[in-house]
């Protein structure tokens, strides 16, 4: 590196200048993360206290939530029952914090699914020419269906499960990937180092798995994360209107439906999962927007 | 101009067609047997023969769309199961107060969001666009339902400002109609105000930084002038986009609203026909908001060529 390099006379080479911006160290660690990001570990920490719930959740002082009572029915929070009893003489603590297990399963089982298949037909859609018009169509198609109606249809032609309100959700959800992914995928195959490697003989599958896929990730996980958060309350929406889980299973959604008919003298048994239903969602809102500000800086301009 | 409303019109007709395909293939698509499906949970055997023999299984199955779609676009969405009354009459029953509370939530989103990001645009940064902003994250994390019940037992049960639950029939005055609306308005304006505010307080940031606003500052234009008529006009376009975009939202929303606020509309209709499991008056509910939906999407289209008449397709 230090050989020296024959310079034709008279040409002088600057000396290098001392740099006199002080280097910003950003802080390392934890704290530091914190600090650049509070809003994003404020929602990291709820989230993880949410997922530590619904795991530990015969541990945290809960009895059989779905356990019936006739002699202690509609008790208001005392210390005994610390948010007091349903109609039918249920514990709501320990309904509300088995609750944390569906909304958690329904939101992250729907952004993976809703990300796998909505990643694969953009793809296709944004890679095969001749399927892009076909599948576009039926995208514009269901788009125009507003998602909750969709996922009301979908569940009205299904016995209620945890399962089959994932599906309908995902279903619902699908659309919206597709189109992001296949915008994305539009932009990178005119890319000069994907036209390279085609005009190098790449094959199409190969293209795509070094090239386009990588890229298609870091919105398609922001994405992710919003689609997350939507599906807890298109689910809390499903079961509140009794198209979604079965009545039997402690969610979120069904408690605040129980307490629908008593909500002018008992409003606290709609207002402790309705409380643990908005702070999760704000949590994964939270987590997106701190994901998006990381990964896609130029979005985060934007928006 | 006229050109392009042509075409503009005739590229809905294939979204539509697919909207119908989808909302009837949904029946065959689900597990089971469609004709089950459709008699419901009370329905004796004979019942469901009969469903099934007016659902002409034998014939193909594009016959049967075809007729299903002729039927449909003679407005005849089919038979409620329940009350064996046509799904347009029972649809036509509901809609007054489902379009008044959607037109009352849209007016209201409107005047309040769109100032709101203007006013977050302009000072960006500070402590109200952030306060703005935290509401609007809060706005996409709190269910309406639950922004329904915290509102309703503030301002009915603690302060009796307004009533608690349902509706009066515009017929019987504008102020007994609006004082019903307003809590449910409120509740099912809130994400959409959340959105709505996110995209103002977007644009008009971008839009602040052009040099025409600076030309105008340097000219002496008031900041008022300034943010209301030379930015928000260029800022429009993608306003108005998510305005109609975030119409889904509120068809989502209204349905769980009426419930919370016993408003006897469609979201009401929805509801009592998924509890009986009446499957026509679902798919007609979802087969006519998606139609609207998308008549809204069309207009909103048609708004931008008259705001901006740089944009010719």
């Amino acid at each position: 590196m230090s050989e020296p390099v024959s310079r034709p006379p008279g040409l002088v080479v600057a000396p290098e200048l001392p740099d006199i911006i002080p280097q910003k160290t950003p802080r390392k660690g934890l704290l530091g993360f914190i600090i650049r990001n509070p809003a994003m570990a404020a929602g990291i920490f709820i989230l993880g206290f949410m997922v530590f719930v619904a795991v530990f959740a015969p541990l945290l002082f809960t009895v059989d939530p779905t356990a019936l009572a006739p002699s202690r029915r509609n008790r208001v929070p005392s210390e005994l029952y610390w948010f007091g009893t349903d109609q039918l003489g249920r514990d709501i603590y320990s309904r509300v914090i088995y609750g944390a297990r569906v909304s958690l399963m329904v939101g992250f089982g729907v952004a993976v699914l809703a990300s796998i298949a909505g990643l694969m037909i953009g793809l296709v859609s944004g890679m095969v020419r001749w399927t892009d018009g076909i599948i576009m169509r039926i995208v514009d198609g269901m788009m125009s269906i507003p998602p909750i109606l969709l996922a009301i249809a979908l569940m009205a032609l299904t016995r209620g499960s945890v399962g089959n309100v994932i599906l309908a959700i995902t279903l619902a959800e699908i659309p919206r990937v597709a189109r992001l992914v296949r915008g994305v995928v539009l932009t990178l195959r005119e890319q000069p180092y994907v036209e390279a490697a085609i005009a190098a003989g790449t094959r199409t599958p190969m293209v795509i798995l070094r090239h386009i896929l990588p890229n298609t990730l870091a919105p398609m996980i922001v994405q992710a994360t919003y689609i997350c958060a939507s599906a807890m309350i298109v689910e809390a929406i499903l079961s509140f209107i009794g198209a979604g889980i079965p009545p039997t299973v402690p969610s979120w959604g069904n408690i605040m439906a129980d307490g629908r008919t008593l909500w002018q003298v008992r409003p606290h048994i709609v207002m402790f999962p309705a409380i643990f239903l908005s702070l999760t969602v704000l949590a994964v809102n939270l987590v997106g927007d701190g994901l998006r500000d990381i990964l896609d800086p130029r979005m985060a301009k934007r928006i | 101009m006229s050109g392009f409303l042509l075409r503009r019109v005739l590229a809905t007709i294939p979204v539509m067609g697919f909207v119908a395909l989808f909302v009837f293939s949904l029946l065959y698509i689900a597990p089971g047997d469609p004709a089950a499906i459709i008699a419901g949970d009370q329905a004796t055997p004979a019942d469901v023969e009969r469903i099934r023999a007016g659902l002409g299984l034998d014939r193909p199955y594009l016959v049967r769309f075809a007729e299903w779609l002729f039927r449909v676009l003679q407005g005849d969405l089919g038979t409620s199961i329940f009350t064996s009354l046509p799904v347009s009459d029972l649809i036509a029953q509901r809609i007054e107060p489902t379009l008044s509370l959607m037109v009352v939530t849209l007016i209201l989103a409107i005047v309040t969001a769109v100032p709101l990001g203007v006013i977050a645009a302009w000072k960006a940064n500070s402590f109200i666009d952030r306060a703005i902003m935290a509401l609007s994250v809060l706005g996409f994390s709190v269910p309406v339902f639950v922004v329904g019940y915290l509102l309703a037992w503030i301002f009915s049960l603690k302060l009796d400002w307004l009533p608690v639950q349902g509706y009066t029939p515009l017929a019987k005055g504008f102020w007994p109609w609006l004082e019903n609306l307003i809590l449910p308005a409120v509740a099912l304006g809130f994400i959409y105000i959340a959105l709505i505010a996110r995209i103002t307080r977007a644009t008009m940031m971008e839009v602040l930084q052009q040099d025409y606003v600076r030309t105008a500052r340097a000219k002496g234009v008031s900041e008022k002038a300034i943010l209301f008529l030379h930015a928000l006009k260029n800022a429009a376009v993608p306003i108005v986009t998510v305005i109609g975009i975030g119409v889904a939202l509120l068809i989502g929303g209204a349905v769980v609203t009426e419930s919370v606020f016993a408003i006897p509309g469609l979201g009401r209709l929805t509801v009592d026909a998924i509890l009986r499991r009446d499957y026509p008056v679902i798919q007609g509910v979802v087969l006519m908001f998606s139609f609207v939906y998308v008549l809204i999407n069309l207009i909103v289209d048609v708004i931008y060529t008259l705001i901006d008449p740089r944009i010719r397709y």
